[in-house]
């Protein structure tokens, strides 16, 4: 091979893996295929704390380090909420959600999302405290001595019962957010178009 | 297993034999940026390094979105540094990647060269990393995409209470920390880059870090001149309210993201952990299973404390130490840790007593002797010692014409081979010495080929004496797959020969012995 005829094939390659290099960093990618909408559940909620106490027992108090005997431990946990969505009369969620964090007394996270042809849709939502639940992890071992109470109620906790029965109207590629509004005490939707008119 | 892994990298190898060749012929060895791949991912580093500068100065993370666009509509400066700032950031990814397959193709990923790879398989990680958080910096569409599918993955591990996910649902506005932790990280990585590769080369002599001179000016005014003419441009804002239909989305940093996307995200978790375990456990599974060559010994009572293997060792696993009886000079001593069995200081030691055990100076003149007893050259006989790396196996294969007239002395490395070998056939009466080299930047042991041209050159210790006709001599450089450039070398190196007439045998010298007196007298 000539030089001439090296030298034109390789800024002829370089080119080629320049351009190559170029033409992949920005291929397109499509992210939401068809003309679905969504719906995004998310919110925050600090609901009921229940305080549970029980007394060690002298075996107890004796394997635990002199400075760190205390005659009464507590725990404190918020209460289980149940979320239950329907969406034109269907139902698309229903599910229990527990506290976070491992001692179970961080708020519980909301957050799912629900896919949706776009249009018009009725949405139910209930969000209801169980009282009379306790979280999967912790049913064992509270001890025999166990004493429940429930601690103060903070300002900001959230409403035993949340409700939503509204109808959203959907574009194609929307999103509408459904959240809690703390200064409302209610769930809101945020996001979608007025309601269409009743007929 | 054992079968697969070297049917892929039995694949690997041919693949990098059949681009080398090529690119040799496009560019020239010295200039064969696969070659280089690894000093390039370096130079382009730099290239990031100082466009990145350039952006943070205008980049707010308060608007990001908006600042991006303002520097985008800098027409003269903005747009194409930051898409230079792009294009490097997909060649060094690029030329990283082409850097780790060559070294998994060679098989140099086990024993000493350990740290190298695992480092290698990091500074890659921060990498991606680093290019994630410079995409989310942006706020564009292919950034939210970005995001929410770091925050996906993210998600499933026990470590935050709160969904990170809930972070881009438009809940609460975007707060200006998220921004400022993407811009430390990307900031703050490269730092930790600049630490893994010390570590990378810190296990050998003399590493290169820079490609030549020319090949950056190239790479860089290639990619700068396609950041001019063909400019990135920003993607649509991002909207939280709204899934983005069509993101674009850089290949090089999110070509996993429509395959995650697909499925479930402990699916994606576990492809991740097993790459990275199948990754990490390259070493391993590559090593030799049969026995590994021996590291090299040194024959502490002959060597006379030249410290030319200690210079010459391209993995630094030689040290001079104190001796052990009266002599005042120092005495060299392998480190069978990091001693790699290459060679190298087998060719580096005149008095011929260093070396991996049946390599050493003395052991390859006596293999000379042995093949001289079998068959002595004729005087148009040329002798070929060649790397057993190179192509000089293939001239035995593709061209039997030759076979009566070539005689074949096979190397680990030409960096290993005595001279006095080069000298010996000479006086045992061949035409001339034809010996193939890897090309010096292909050189599986780094420094081979360099050291062997500059002893056969009389430019570093050890060299070929001078009383070595030159004219009878020669080196070429001719990689795996370049049988033809090398046939055609040696044609033309016995044409030469032939003009100068018949050769005639003078092996009536001992050359350890001259050596040995050489070496005394110094």
């Amino acid at each position: 091979m000539s030089r001439p005829a090296r030298l034109a094939r390789g800024a002829l390659v370089a080119a080629a893996v320049t351009l190559g290099t170029a033409a992949l960093s920005r291929l397109p990618y499509d992210a939401a295929p068809g003309d679905d909408a969504l719906l995004r559940l998310s919110w925050r909620a600090r609901g009921e704390q229940v305080r549970e106490c029980r007394r060690l027992s002298a075996a107890e108090l004796e394997a635990q380090p002199v400075h760190m005997r205390r005659t009464e431990v507590c725990e404190a946990r918020s209460l289980p909420y149940h979320l239950r969505v329907r969406l034109d009369g269907r139902a698309v969620l229903d599910d229990t959600l527990y506290a976070g964090g491992a001692r179970g007394d961080r708020p519980i996270y909301v957050f799912r999302e629900v896919p949706l042809p776009a249009g018009a849709h009725r949405l139910q939502v209930e969000f209801v405290r169980r009282d009379g639940e306790q979280p999967p992890a912790r049913n064992a071992g509270v001890g025999a001595a166990a004493d429940a109470a429930a601690v103060p109620r903070h300002a900001d906790a959230t409403p035993a019962r949340l409700a939503l029965d509204t109808v959203l109207r959907l574009d194609a590629d929307q999103i509408v957010l459904l959240t809690y509004d703390a200064d409302r005490r209610a769930l809101v939707a945020r996001g979608a178009a007025a309601p269409p008119p009743a007929p | 297993m054992n079968g697969a892994r070297r049917g892929v990298q039995g694949a690997a190898r041919r693949a990098l034999v059949w681009a080398d060749a090529g690119m040799n012929r496009l560019y020239g060895w010295r200039h064969n940026p696969i070659y280089h791949s690894g000093a390039l991912a370096t130079a382009l580093l730099l290239v990031l390094i100082v466009t990145g500068i350039y952006l943070l100065i205008f980049y707010r993370i308060g608007s990001p979105y908006a600042s991006m666009a303002r520097i985008d509509a800098q027409v003269w400066a903005g747009r194409w540094i930051r898409t230079l700032h792009r294009y490097a950031a997909d060649a060094a990814l690029l030329a990283a990647a082409v850097h780790a397959l060559r070294m998994f193709a060679q098989n140099k990923s086990w024993g000493p060269r350990v740290l190298a790879w695992v480092s290698g398989l990091f500074l890659v990680f921060f990498f991606f990393v680093c290019g994630w958080t410079g995409y989310v910096l942006v706020w564009d569409t292919q950034a939210l995409v970005l995001a929410r599918a770091g925050a996906r993955l993210l998600d499933v591990l026990p470590l935050f209470s709160e969904p990170l996910g809930r972070t881009f649902v438009g809940e609460r506005p975007l707060p200006d920390a998220f921004f400022f932790i993407n811009l430390f990280l990307h900031a703050a990585l490269p730092i930790g880059v600049g630490l893994l590769l010390w570590m990378h080369v810190a296990r050998v002599a003399r590493p290169a870090l820079l490609p030549p001179r020319a090949l950056t000016r190239g790479v860089t005014g290639l990619l700068l001149a396609a950041s001019v003419l063909w400019p990135v441009g920003l993607a649509p804002e991002a909207e939280l309210f709204r899934l983005p239909a069509v993101a674009p989305y850089d290949f090089f940093y999110a070509f996993w993201l429509p395959a995650a996307a697909a499925v479930p995200v402990g699916a994606v978790w576990a492809a991740f952990a097993a790459t990275v375990l199948g990754l990490l456990l390259v070493p391993r599974l590559t090593r030799p299973r049969a026995a590994v060559p021996a590291p090299s010994v040194v024959d502490e009572r002959a060597c006379t404390g030249c410290e030319q293997c200690y210079h010459d060792c391209p993995y630094e696993a030689i040290s001079m130490v104190p001796r052990s009886d009266q002599r005042t000079t120092l005495v060299a001593r392998v480190d069978p840790a990091l001693c790699v069995s290459c060679g190298i200081c087998a060719g580096s030691c005149a008095p011929m007593v260093v070396g991996p055990p049946g390599r050493s100076g003395r052991a390859q003149l006596e293999g000379v002797r042995a093949r001289l007893a079998e068959r002595r050259p004729g005087p148009r006989d040329v002798v070929l010692i060649g790397c057993t790396r190179a192509a000089a196996r293939e001239v035995d294969e593709a061209a039997p014409s030759l076979r009566g007239a070539v005689i074949r002395h096979p190397v680990s490395c030409v960096g290993s081979l005595h001279t006095a070998v080069i000298e010996q056939y000479l006086r045992a009466g061949a035409a001339g010495v034809l010996v193939v080299s890897c090309p010096e930047r292909d050189c599986w042991n780094r420094e081979g080929a360099k050291w062997a041209r500059q002893r056969m050159a009389g430019e570093r210790e050890a060299e070929l004496k001078e009383r070595v006709d030159r004219r009878r001599v020669h080196l070429v450089y001719a990689a795996e797959a370049e049988g033809a450039a090398l046939r055609a070398e040696l044609d033309a190196f016995r044409r030469r020969l032939a003009v100068l007439g018949l050769a005639s045998a003078a092996d009536d010298v001992d050359l350890r012995a001259l050596c040995d007196r050489a070496e005394a007298a110094g």
